[in-house]
């Protein structure tokens, strides 16, 4: 090994001791904690792949698979679509331009604590803020938090609001990159203003686009307090997300095996998405 | 054709306002029942601070306030040393074993915490690390790791080899030219590296939730939790703690706001 090489490997190795230790190690211990029925203080004995039939056969789970899907699709596409609409208007001449920007970009700055605590004032019981204004416009008095599907769909929300700032960040750092100067002679050519954002704005940010949806789908699919924050996973288990269920299968009923094999059934099916999203955007860019 | 331009500005600037103000109404309510004193602080005023002299005097909130600001800072710093050798070796290594390395970087960035979470857990149980802040920016560091080490190589991509190729030429080692050219010149990326691993760390819950037990080694988002499920209905303290919470990250971010960048993380996932 030439002395070069070695100072590269010196200068990787203490991020790689750190990897090993803080995801790979746990990694394997939870494939061998998911074959046992072990809890959080006794290792069980080994059950073989009990775990993994119970979960797959369990309603439970697929209901929160389905509600994982649901809120990572709205989280996504919600917060990309926000976000570009703020990039595209952000990168216009308006007064007060960057206090906008540094404003905007509080919701993802500001803890999920505080506004998780903040939105459950606004909208938890029929007396807080929001209920008080639909109920003042006749609307009814719709259950925030308390209704199953308004549950979903504040929670769904909720994130939105979380993420939109990120995606703002992202497609704003594209867009710098778009020359002008293809916009004048678009003008010049007559092209509509839909007609230069479909041929020109959308392609240039293309890639960012991409690498932004599967980031943003990695932070959703594994997004806990959003969620338990908010909700607790309930009503009646509505917005009880995998790693909502996970959690509570190991610290509040404590099976360690089920919980476990729960996160490592995502844990597999996620790695496998992003992988072969990875390899996609490395390919499409050589 | 001027006065249609700067018509279609205020239209925007209007929209703009609109959108900005509906967004951080949560945050304004915050500031709002914050300063208006609640049942709990005894004051009668309609408008005041009584609300902080009562989480100050009544509840831990200094011993929070200052293990969230230790476990950080630690956090921040270890991760910057960590993040900035290996960005460099991500930006300027052009190996199978880089190749090989970015993309564990990126497993990695996919597993979810919940997964580390318990395993760690466990292992930390047998070695005193649970109810421990050392064990809890242990895993700071690592979670934040990817993210650091590829803006880190982000900012790294944009510093000319050449500075380095000519100190080589002068007998520099590859070691030196890291640490006295790439690192002399990297303070935009150590800041945009130190301001993410800042938040990541101030904001974390599940990690603190699972590890944390005494009350004396809360960090304030189990701090914040646990004093609002036990005192849901006085608004007036729970949202003063929450704004003690909520300072340190705005502060931090609306002044190095300028360095931050994550642009360039699409970059060096992608590849150059």
């Amino acid at each position: 090994m030439t002395r070069a090489r070695r100072t590269l490997l010196l200068l990787v190795a203490p991020s790689l001791a750190l990897l090993v230790l803080i995801n790979a190690y746990p990694l394997v211990y939870a494939a061998v904690q998911s074959v046992r029925d072990g809890t959080l203080i006794d290792p069980g004995d080994f059950v073989g792949l009990d775990n993994y039939r119970d979960t797959l056969t369990s309603p439970a789970f697929w209901r929160s698979v389905r509600f994982t899907l649901i809120f990572t699709a709205v989280g996504v596409f919600g917060s990309w679509l926000g976000g570009l609409g703020l990039a595209l208007l952000l990168r216009t001449r308006i007064p007060g331009r960057t206090v906008f920007k540094t404003l905007l970009l509080l919701p993802w700055v500001v803890p999920v604590v505080v506004s998780s605590t903040a939105w459950n004032w606004l909208v938890a019981t029929p007396q807080s803020l929001l209920p008080t204004l639909v109920h003042a416009l006749g609307l009814g008095t719709p259950l925030f938090l308390a209704d199953p599907v308004w549950a979903r769909i504040t929670v769904c929300v909720f994130k939105v609001w979380i993420s939109v700032p990120f995606m703002m960040m992202m497609i704003s750092a594209a867009l710098t990159g778009v020359d002008r100067a293809v916009y004048e002679a678009a003008d010049v050519d007559g092209a509509t203003r839909w007609q230069q954002f479909a041929h020109i704005t959308l392609p240039m940010i293309a890639r960012s686009t991409y690498i932004s949806w599967i980031l943003m789908t990695i932070f959703c699919v594994n997004d806990f307090p959003t969620i338990y924050l908010l909700t607790g996973g309930g009503p009646v288990d509505a917005t009880t997300s995998l790693v909502v269920l996970s959690y509570r299968t190991v610290f509040q009923n404590f099976q360690v095996g089920p919980g476990v094999a729960i996160a490592f059934v995502m844990t597999l099916s996620l790695v496998v998405v992003s992988v072969a999203l990875y390899r996609q955007i490395r390919k499409a860019h050589a | 054709m001027r006065t249609a331009d700067s018509r279609g500005q205020w239209w925007r600037f209007g929209l703009l306002l609109v959108i900005t103000g509906v967004v951080l109404v949560p945050v304004a309510a915050v500031l709002v029942l914050a300063l208006r004193p609640g049942v709990a602080s005894g004051s009668t005023a309609s408008f005041g601070i009584a609300n902080f002299t009562h989480v100050f005097t009544d509840v831990p909130t200094l011993i929070w306030l200052a293990n969230s600001l230790g476990v950080t800072l630690a956090t921040v710093l270890v991760s910057v040393a960590v993040a900035a050798p290996a960005g460099y070796v991500l930006s300027r290594g052009r190996s199978r074993a880089v190749s090989a390395y970015s993309l564990l970087l990126f497993v990695v960035q996919s597993l979810p915490v919940i997964t580390a979470v318990i395993p760690l857990f466990l292992l930390f149980a047998e070695i005193g690390l649970v109810d421990n802040l050392i064990g809890l920016g242990i895993v700071y560091v690592g979670a934040s790791m990817s993210v650091a080490v590829w803006m880190m190589a982000a900012y790294i991509d944009t510093i000319p080899v050449s500075l380095e190729e000519a100190a080589w030429i002068d007998g520099a080692s590859l070691f030196t030219g890291f640490t006295r050219i790439v690192l002399r010149n990297s303070l935009p990326g150590v800041l945009s590296t130190a301001i993410f691993t800042f938040l990541v760390s101030w904001n974390d819950y599940l990690v603190a939730i699972v590890f944390l037990r005494s009350e004396e080694r809360f960090t304030l988002p189990i701090g914040v939790q646990s004093f609002f499920q036990q005192n849901g209905t006085d608004w007036g303290s729970v949202m003063a703690l929450a704004v003690v919470m909520m300072l340190p990250p705005v502060i931090v971010f609306t002044t190095l706001n300028r360095y931050f960048s994550v642009g360039g993380i699409g970059g060096s996932l992608a590849g150059t």
